[in-house]
């Protein structure tokens, strides 16, 4: 027998251990399994998460109004009462 | 030389059954862990490389047309992770191999001879990475040095010449091993 002919028999392909492709399958399907249920997870987290961001945001943006909007009414009062007093004033010290 | 099997019907729903891919693994399992075996000479690291192609089969399978394309990707990706892996862990040290001691003498060189074939494992595994693999195509797959090339990606002279030099180092070691002359 030549060298290649030996070396076809030594290198003759052999079978790894039983159970070898049912292993690869469950392998497979482990890793399949949290990648369905993962990224709907994460969706739905993601998705409740900017709902709650959002929702807050709108209400803080609203109080923000509300409060600046109580603030320049406060502050119009006080100018319209300093006017007047200054009116009133005025026409007390021509009447004396 | 490779039967068609499963191959027919491919792959694009075998992801969603397990018993096809059960069988798709069956039929190319000896291939894979073949080349893994006789690359590292270690059996159970053999096994998780095989078991890690084929689960990068499993991914991968949606984007695969025919059962030609599934065998030459298996290989081709079965050899790139074995040079990779020896590369990159360099778990043996790489020797040339003039550098490796003279293996044991066999008792007798009939073919089939358990030590002879010992022996042979012993010295293509000690080969340089790329020699080595083309050495497991030509030799355990039965592929001619054009089938070499394409499934490598490699130049078909390059295939050639790694053939001839294995073939000339490993009759140059067997003819000084007492007994062993091919």
């Amino acid at each position: 027998m030549n060298l290649e002919d030996e070396l076809r028999a030594a290198l003759r392909r052999e079978d790894p251990s039983l159970g070898f492709a049912k292993r690869v399958v469950a392998r497979a399907q482990s890793r399949r399994a949290p990648r369905k249920t993962m990224p709907r997870f994460i969706w739905a987290v993601a998705i409740a998460a900017m709902l709650v961001i959002g929702l807050t945001a709108t209400y803080e943006v609203r109080q923000m109004k509300a409060e600046r909007a109580g603030r320049d009414a406060v502050l119009a009062l006080r100018i319209a009462a300093d006017k007047l007093n200054s009116a009133r004033e005025k026409v007390v010290r021509r009447e004396n | 030389m490779f039967t068609q099997g499963i191959a027919g019907a491919i792959p694009k729903v075998m992801t969603d059954d397990p018993e096809r891919f059960e069988e798709l693994v069956r039929e190319h399992q000896a291939m894979v862990f073949s080349m893994a075996c006789r690359y590292l000479r270690n059996r159970a690291l053999a096994e998780e490389i095989a078991q890690d192609v084929f689960l990068q089969l499993y991914r991968k399978l949606p984007s695969l047309e025919s059962s030609e394309h599934v065998l030459h990707w298996l290989r081709w990706v079965t050899a790139h992770r074995l040079i990779d892996h020896s590369r990159q862990e360099k778990r043996r040290p790489q020797s040339p191999l003039e550098d490796v001691p003279e293996p044991a003498a066999a008792d007798s060189t009939g073919s089939a001879d358990p030590l002879l074939s010992e022996m042979l494992r012993d010295l293509v595994a000690s080969l340089p990475e790329n020699a080595r693999v083309v050495m497991i195509l030509r030799y355990q797959e039965d592929l001619d040095p054009m089938d070499i090339a394409r499934a490598l990606d490699m130049p078909i002279a390059t295939v050639k010449s790694h053939l001839q030099r294995s073939l000339a180092l490993l009759r140059e070691k067997l003819s000084r091993t007492k007994g062993v002359g091919l």
